[in-house]
């Protein structure tokens, strides 16, 4: 195995742990409000079901990511490609937006949602509101996503 | 970005967000005033809370304390209790009676430890926040035998523990020891101008607070009512000053209303210990809201009088 096709599965692996690392600190924060709230409350379970699941949408997107990089140097597929230095370099950068954004996005988004929680809690008529401050958090991540996918495919291999 | 120490408590202040919904709101307090005698005040009562529960703070407490058990800030909003119970026990020792029913609930004191190790004067067993207090207060109370020395000293030992003890707290509880203290400490130095108490009875009294000088609140006590307002009309407590000379009891309201307003700012967080005290603090003023409510209803006081005397509530 080539060092390029090793930094390459560096940067795979970078966007689905990091990612996935930001989705589940988000995840169960939310999961902790939502709890102090069902606790008190269980017919609001459902709305603050949606709050909690937000978060976790960076975590796939960093397991898309790393699909999609894994694909394109043929780690999937059974034919890997070989790869230069500066190839697995680029694939590596490549995948940073999302690992990155992924991980920071998924904890404030967490922090959002979790805030949210009390507002579905105090007033379950305005829990939109709430849905929808938590996801324009989303954007930025999914502009990371965009990123990381333009340049893995833009990739010369 | 410290994520773990911004987000503490994200489940105990959601259920507080959720309990708040069941807390008295201004137009219920409204309502109430107009009940028109104590049984349909108590249904009213009854109605808006949705439970025929007795309403307590120890309910409320051992809820919040469920949710975060290892929350060492809130346990300074027990510190007027704690003392007290102290001050309960210490009395019942020199007047041979019992103390339980002179306790006061919550507490994170075991009572039934405190009551044994102060009949048995063993003060060394007692917990952290009340040792010292507790022996120094026994031995002024037994040379003096004065009751009203030895109660000033334990209220101001609670206010200097609360002070010290807020440090290391959240900013609500910070500025809640720092009102409470002030405001005790004025009433002490007013009730001493009245009563014409001597410096030794008021150093031992007043527990010094931020923003005020204990040593020149100690002069114009000694002074007399009119330099105390004096001194005050200085300091940032300037308004609660000015309606003390009016009426004790309106100083009082006034500060009970800048805690609940502090609560009031607290409450809108989403995480860590600022919510959690604030609800405690916004039950605490509702019970108090009731307790008013009741007795002027049993004495007939006019509506304007009750709402008059009512506590700021969450706004």
């Amino acid at each position: 195995m080539t060092n390029g096709m090793v930094l390459a599965i560096i940067g795979a692996a970078l966007a689905a742990l990091l990612a996935g690392i930001g989705s589940a600190k988000g995840v169960g924060l939310v999961g902790e409000a939502a709890s102090g709230v069902v606790s008190v409350d269980p017919s609001k379970f459902s709305k603050v079901l949606i709050l909690e699941l937000l978060p976790g949408t960076q975590g796939l997107y960093g397991l898309l990511t790393a699909i999609l990089l894994l694909s394109r140097i043929g780690i999937i597929g059974g034919s890997p490609v070989s790869l230069t230095t500066e190839q697995g370099i680029a694939f590596l950068v490549a995948s940073l937006p999302i690992a990155i954004v992924g991980l920071i996005s998924g904890m404030v988004q967490g922090k959002t949602a979790a805030a949210g929680v009390g507002i579905t809690a105090k007033k379950p008529d305005h829990n939109g509101k709430a849905i929808i401050m938590a996801a324009m958090v989303e954007t930025y991540a999914i502009l990371a996503l965009l990123i990381s996918i333009l340049m893995i495919y833009n990739i010369a291999v | 970005m410290s994520f773990t120490n911004d987000t503490r408590y994200a489940d105990a202040v959601a259920a507080v967000k959720a309990l708040e919904g069941s807390l008295l709101t201004r137009s219920d307090m409204e309502q109430l005033v107009s009940a028109p005698g104590g049984s349909e005040l108590n249904a009213l009562i009854r109605s808006k809370k949705g439970t025929d529960a007795p309403l307590s703070l120890e309910n409320v407490w051992s809820l919040i304390s469920s949710y975060a058990p290892e929350c060492n800030d809130l346990k300074i909003l027990l510190y007027k209790n704690d003392f007290h119970n102290l001050k309960a026990a210490l009395k019942a020792l020199i007047a041979g009676k019992e103390p339980e029913k002179y306790y006061i609930r919550p507490t994170s004191l075991d009572l039934s430890e405190l009551s044994v190790l102060i009949s048995h004067k063993d003060f060394e067993d007692l917990d952290d926040t009340i040792r010292n207090t507790a022996e120094e207060a026994y031995e002024l109370l037994t040379r003096t035998l004065d009751g009203q020395l030895a109660d000033s000293f334990i209220d101001a030992a609670s206010i200097r523990k609360m002070i010290t003890a807020s440090d290391e707290c959240c900013s609500l509880i910070k500025r809640y020891a720092q009102l409470t203290a002030a405001c005790a400490d004025i009433k002490t130095a007013y009730r001493c101008a009245l009563m014409k108490k001597n410096r030794s009875f008021l150093e031992l009294a007043i527990a010094g607070s931020p923003g005020l000088d204990k040593e020149e609140l100690i002069t114009a006590s000694l002074s007399g009512t009119e330099s105390l307002f004096e001194y005050l009309s200085y300091t940032e407590y300037e308004e609660g000053a000015s309606l003390l000379k009016t009426s004790p009891a309106k100083f009082e309201k006034w500060s009970d209303d800048i805690i609940m307003e502090l609560a009031d700012e607290a409450r809108l967080g989403s995480f860590g210990p600022e919510p959690l005290a604030a609800y405690y603090i916004a039950s605490e003023t509702e019970l108090k809201n009731l307790r008013i409510l009741g007795v002027c209803k049993e004495f007939g006081a006019d509506d304007s009088t009750i709402t008059e005397r009512l506590r700021r509530l969450y706004g």
